[in-house]
């Protein structure tokens, strides 16, 4: 990166204390940024106002509205866009970073209140909606101020094409690689195991296609066990396990990051059977990184994430048979798997912070050619300009 | 009386729509010429990078006749034939560094970094460019653009036929 330091602004358009994706790249990308020397600023919901990295300023608080098969935490309305006024107004920053400026949050509302050198990011892939055609022709000449667009992936590009007929360049997520690099290997997380790590209580993440195809799996392989990590009340799944392999599962709550990257290591197969609602698969990048052969459902984003099969097996998603044919295949040939698991974790090193934050740089760069900072655009209008008035 | 309020909000509101209209249009003329600036920068970079290539040791005499030649036009080239002259020049880079031979040397291989560096460089600036083309192009076949003339005097911007997979 050059020596120029920036003040950049960033806006998450969701609760900053919700987990979620789009709220864990904001803060890796701000904490890289602020590592490299540069001003960031995240404006953000926040529900807990006294427990925010001093980075970020909080919008208010977020209101809870169904999206996307989930519930999002966003923020709108007139006290929320006078914050993002004002943010903007003192923030005097080189360039605003947007996240899902299409979203109902205080990224569009940042869309429409700023002027110059904007980015913005794609997250989301979403099925053709009708609702958004709708949408569309409101939407358009706000997304048209952004000087560059980023999609995720390749499901949010082509999303991104369809609702708003506009392209934009793929800058994949950013990982942390190198804390996924050396994970030990723990003999109690070794042997015929596949892991799971997420929120397994939402059904879009697909444990009930793994719990349908671990019988069949069973009778193959004996020794297998399943071993499921990520919050959530375990109470609800054990209950819909057939009573007959419950021995095989071990739920081990939430996880550290060590712990994670021990996991990925140990485990003989990492299996993520999503139905869909994923747009990049961060977690796939990750477990690659971690030396892990992964099995994924063949939703667009894992798709093309894994190199249509290249880098991890894909099965058909929803199909429980599928998917213990390929685990099968995999637990018996360890040659297969140890090759697969090898390309894979070579290939995770482009999602690295220091490759992906390097392209997002230079799209900044980009950006930043001909432009004079950030400001508000009820600035420019003409007749302020005519009045003398400044911007309050 | 009433008849007259409703009037002046609707003159008020379309005397409103069409000055954004036009700041709308403005941005986007805005936005063709910096991704134009910015595209036009990297291929000069590019083509001077071209130039010292030619004059390293990574060039045998006929590659470098070629590729300085091919440098040389795509920096002098008018507007009209820009991307053709580019496209020659992505062309000689191809031919030269596609045939795998190995290059030693800190300056080699620095420059084949940066040339690697600008060429992802561009990519980016092309999409951007012809994004902003496309996108101010739709926008001014629309009627109110047209009829109220809010592009001015700004001439129509060209679509680049750069092939970003030729790079």
């Amino acid at each position: 990166m050059t020596l120029q330091k920036l003040r950049i602004g960033l806006v998450c358009p969701y609760g900053w204390d919700t987990p979620g994706g789009v709220q864990n790249h904001v803060r890796d990308l701000a904490e890289y940024l602020i590592a490299k020397g540069h001003y960031v600023s995240v404006l953000a919901p926040v529900i807990d106002e006294s427990a925010i990295p001093d980075y970020v300023v909080s919008a208010g608080k977020p209101i809870s509205i169904p999206y996307n098969g989930a519930v999002a935490r966003v923020l709108f309305g007139p006290i929320a866009f006078s914050r993002v006024r004002n943010w903007i107004s003192n923030g005097g920053f080189d360039l605003l970073h947007l996240h899902e400026p299409a979203i109902p949050s205080i990224s569009l509302l940042a869309c429409w209140a700023a002027e110059g050198p904007l980015v913005g990011t794609f997250h989301a892939a979403a099925k053709r909606q009708k609702a958004i055609f709708a949408i569309g022709p409101i939407l358009e000449p706000v997304i048209e101020k952004l000087t560059a667009r980023i999609a995720v992936s390749e499901a949010a590009r082509s999303t991104l094409t369809e609702h708003l007929e506009t392209d934009a360049v793929v800058v994949p997520n950013g990982i942390y690689a190198d804390r996924y690099r050396d994970g030990e290997l723990r003999a109690e997380w070794g042997g015929n195991t596949l892991g799971f790590i997420g929120r397994f209580e939402e059904p879009r993440k697909g444990l009930s296609v793994l719990l349908e195809a671990l019988p069949i799996i069973a009778r193959f392989a004996p020794d297998v066990r399943v071993l499921v990590a990520g919050p959530g009340d375990s109470k609800d799944v054990e209950d819909q396990i057939d009573p007959q392999l419950r021995h095989r599962f071990e739920f081990l709550g939430k996880i550290t990051e060590k712990e994670k990257a021990d996991f990925l290591s140990s485990v003989a197969l990492y299996i993520a059977p999503n139905t869909g609602g994923e747009s990049f698969g961060i977690i796939l990048a990750e477990a690659l990184a971690g030396g892990a052969a992964v099995v994924a459902s063949d939703i667009p984003a894992f798709d093309s994430l894994l190199g249509n099969g290249e880098y991890g097996a894909l099965f058909e998603s929803e199909n429980p048979q599928e998917l213990a044919k390929v685990v099968i295949d995999l637990l018996r040939d360890s040659e297969k798997r140890k090759s697969l698991a090898q390309s894979g974790k070579a290939y995770a090193q482009r999602f690295d912070w220091d490759v992906v934050a390097e392209d997002i740089y230079s799209i900044y760069e980009m950006a930043l050619v001909g432009g004079k900072g950030v400001t508000l655009s009820s600035e420019n209008r003409a007749w302020n300009r005519f009045l003398g008035r400044e911007g309050n | 009386m009433e008849k007259f309020f409703f009037f002046a909000f609707v003159v008020i509101f379309a005397i409103w729509y069409l000055s954004y209209s036009a700041t709308r249009l403005d941005r986007l003329h805005h936005r063709v010429e910096t991704s134009w600036a910015n595209l036009d920068g990297l291929l000069q970079r590019r083509a001077a990078v071209a130039l010292e290539i030619a004059k390293s040791d990574i060039a045998d005499p006929a590659s470098a006749l070629l590729l300085t030649a091919a440098a040389h036009q795509a920096r002098e080239a008018q507007m009209q034939t820009r991307s053709q002259a580019e496209s020659g020049l992505s062309g000689a880079l191809g031919l030269l560094l596609n045939d795998g031979h190995l290059v030693d040397g800190f300056i080699e291989k620095d420059l084949l970094r940066e040339l690697s560096e600008l060429t992802d460089k561009i990519r980016v600036a092309i999409a951007l460019h012809v994004d902003a083309v496309t996108r101010t192009q739709m926008v001014r076949k629309k009627p109110v653009f047209r009829i109220f003339r809010l592009a001015g005097s700004a001439p129509l911007p060209v679509t680049y036929e750069f092939e970003a997979d030729v790079l």
